[in-house]
């Protein structure tokens, strides 16, 4: 296999959620050409679909930008940093309101007015919410990008691994383009990574398949920090049984008093959280806690019912009488009156690729994105924040990266670094395959992922999982797949794997490094919040000899 | 123990390097409780490994990465159930280009219902 197509541009976007979505659009507005490549279809792939539409702006009367940012730092337990948060805050309105001028529609109240609601952790009303939720923020976002003559769409386009020039900046990337099979080379002058986050390497999570971290690993390969790797959340309940719904998540805040009054229950019944709800990461704990101590039912999971509400049967049936309950219904559970057996998932990555203000990585010409750009959170994130991080960083992103364009670059991608990763993909093609069972060690992995880097951690069982993750990246590095043509799905199944071993393995050093217990990384062996030592980022970066694990201080 | 019957499924087969034309094929899958169709594919991929189909999904039933054409009619693969038992025939969505197998090409809709791709 060899490259047979080039393209060049100003600036690669690589993902097109709500980040590589917005950021394509600020790059266009600022004069440069763009391409923005996406492993599936345009406004068909991607987290930020399954999202539920929630959205922060602080623009409630008694709401500030200041107080807005007190509220992110408290929420992420002081592991945020200072300037990002500043940028993510002030920014926060603009951007958000800025989104309806691209088409996107938010829910109004009688009078006209935004509908302000007020989750958990957020000290004013601050939630808006996007009619359609993430598809209606996607689609969108995505019309305005095809009706942009400097955006350049190539969809069903996985991109394999980012090419640098000899001065060692980002000037690309490679990517196989499953329509036709072809191998193809995007030289570009700035490359955003806006890839999303690795949340399917946890067996339960939330998240749609191609979340399997790609960009980060590219990012990481090519020389850029990565932090607090350890830090994803898990949302308190998402669907384990039946089968088919696995994945789905229902509200935790729909149990409030003033909501549905639920409660999720054990096996003998009794209500496993107290009233008022907690926060999502004390939340998540005690469920977590229940199925460890064997008061799950018969398929892992915890009854999550409001089928006796006080409410009553019509006010329940009203309130999830929406896109996300009927899908529920569709798979013949009715979620107004029937159990539903949930257990926390992963469903956010708080860590990520370490960028500064602008989306700037540690590479140079290299940018990040939201989800997969990892220190503007901190241990845990309040509910709204991550869709318009994407608008907020998103935007600044694609700004700087237009500048960097035009200021820098000319070089080229250095022709012995496409050649290397060309190499590399090649090398996984064979006539027949390897026979490696590849479905298998991907279980194995997620399964070991779930066991020792989920909700409660111990050095124990991280080391076992750092083990794992070697082993496994030996194994699939004798794996070959057939060259199949179109729609490569085996070998992009691969390399996805091979993906998610690397990281796996970052999550470990990282959970390991971090030896105290803050927001959603809980050390069972290290049950207390060390600020002394630990408010600070933990660091993995790639050497020459494997990953080097460390610390790095907080911006301010 | 569970004695419920597999659900049989045919799907449509079609490499455009080496087929003139596509086919069924047949496989049985083993369930206890009933499966969306997009989760069926994905069992099929688990039994045959060069079978192509779409995996990503939004959980909400709404953005369409799912389409495909079940029992002749076309329909949202993540929101059509199938039970043990039963045998269904999975095909491609009928207004877009098959890229291989049961994956379509959204960027080629072929008729003026299908969105104009780009
Ligand atoms: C169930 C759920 C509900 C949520 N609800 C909310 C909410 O209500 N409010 C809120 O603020 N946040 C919410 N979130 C979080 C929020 O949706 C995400 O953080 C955000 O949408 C991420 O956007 P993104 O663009 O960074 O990533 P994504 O939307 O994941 O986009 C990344 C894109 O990159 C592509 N990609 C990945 N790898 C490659 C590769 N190798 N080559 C090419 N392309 C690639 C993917 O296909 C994808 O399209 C929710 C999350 C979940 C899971
Ligand atoms: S996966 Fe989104 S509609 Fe079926």
């Amino acid at each position: 296999m060899k490259i047979t197509a080039r393209h060049n541009t100003d600036v690669l976007v690589i993902g097109a959620g709500a980040s590589g979505l917005r950021a394509a659009l600020a790059a266009a507005e600022a004069g440069a050409a763009v391409i923005l490549a996406n492993k599936g279809p345009l406004a068909r792939s991607g987290i930020t679909l399954t999202a539920a539409g929630g959205m922060q702006a602080p623009l409630h009367p008694d709401d500030s930008a200041a107080i807005f940012c007190d509220d992110i730092i408290a929420c992420g337990y002081g592991l945020a940093d200072g300037d990002l948060v500043r940028a993510l805050a002030e920014d926060a309105a603009d951007r958000v309101l800025e989104t309806e001028r691209y088409g996107v529609n938010f829910v109004r109240d009688a009078a006209g007015g935004y509908t302000l609601s007020q989750f958990p952790g957020q000290s004013r009303p601050r939630n808006l919410f996007v009619r359609g939720g993430g598809i209606g923020l996607a689609a969108a976002l995505a019309k305005a990008c095809r009706s942009n003559p400097r955006i350049q769409i190539m969809d069903d386009f996985f991109i394999t691994g980012l090419v640098r020039n000899t001065g060692g900046a980002a000037a690309g990337a490679v990517g196989l383009d499953l329509r036709n099979g072809e191998l193809t080379l995007l030289a570009a002058r700035a490359v955003i990574m806006a890839t999303g986050g690795c949340q399917w390497l946890w067996a339960t999570n939330d998240c749609p398949a191609d979340a399997t971290g790609d960009g980060i690993v590219y990012a990481y390969r090519a020389g850029a920090e990565l932090v607090d790797m350890e830090m994803a959340l898990f949302y308190p309940s998402v669907l384990v049984w039946p089968p088919s719904l696995k994945g789905a998540f229902v509200h935790y805040e729909f149990l409030a008093p003033d909501a549905l009054d639920g409660n999720i229950y054990d096996n003998a019944g009794q209500p496993v959280l107290p009233k008022p709800l907690p926060v999502r990461d004390q939340a998540m704990r005690l469920l977590a806690r229940a199925i460890k101590d064997g008061r799950g039912g018969p398929h892992g999971g915890l009854l999550w019912y409001v089928g006796d509400s006080p409410k009553g049967a019509a006010a329940v049936a009203a309130k999830l009488d929406i896109l996300q309950y009927n899908y529920i219904r569709a798979h013949g559970v009715d979620p107004a009156t029937d159990r539903v057996e949930v257990a926390p998932g992963a469903h956010y990555l708080m860590g990520g690729i370490h960028i500064d203000p602008d989306g700037r990585t540690t590479v140079a010409g290299l940018f990040a994105a939201p989800e997969c750009a990892g220190n503007f959170d901190g241990a845990n994130r309040l509910a709204g924040n991550g869709l318009t991080a994407t608008q907020v960083f998103g935007a600044r992103a694609g700004l700087a990266a237009s500048r960097w364009a035009a200021e820098n670059g000319g070089a080229g991608p250095d022709p012995a670094a496409a050649e290397a990763e060309t190499a590399r993909i090649a090398a996984r093609l064979d006539r027949g395959s390897s026979g490696t069972d590849i479905a298998a060690l991907r279980d194995r992995l997620r399964a070991a992922v779930q066991q020792h880097a989920g909700v409660g951690r111990d050095a124990a069982g991280l080391t076992r999982l750092a083990q794992l993750a070697r082993e496994t990246q030996a194994e699939l590095a004798a794996a070959r797949v057939p060259d199949a043509g179109v729609f490569n799905q085996r070998l992009v199944e691969l390399l996805e794997l091979e993906n998610m071993a690397e990281i796996a393995g970052l999550v470990a050093g990282c959970a390991l490094a971090r030896a105290e217990t803050r927001g959603h990384h809980i050390r069972d062996d290290f049950p207390a919040r060390d600020d002394a030592n630990w408010l600070r980022h933990t660091l993995a970066k790639r050497t020459a000899g494997g990953p080097l694990f460390g610390a790095k201080p907080l911006r301010d | 123990m569970d004695n419920s019957p597999p659900i049989t499924v045919r799907v449509f087969r079609f490499d455009p390097a080496a087929d003139e034309a596509g086919r069924l094929e047949e496989f049985a899958v083993a369930s206890a409780a009933p499966l969306s169709v997009m989760a069926l594919l994905a069992k099929v991929r688990e039994l045959d490994a060069t079978f192509c189909c779409r995996t990503s999904t939004c959980f909400k039933g709404r953005c369409g990465s799912c389409l495909v054409r079940v029992n002749g009619r076309d329909a949202f693969g993540c929101t059509t159930l199938v039970r043990p038992g039963e045998t269904v025939v999975i095909e491609p969505h009928s207004r877009y280009a098959v890229v291989r197998d049961v994956v379509i090409d959204f960027a080629r809709p072929l008729t003026a219902e299908g969105e104009s791709g780009q």
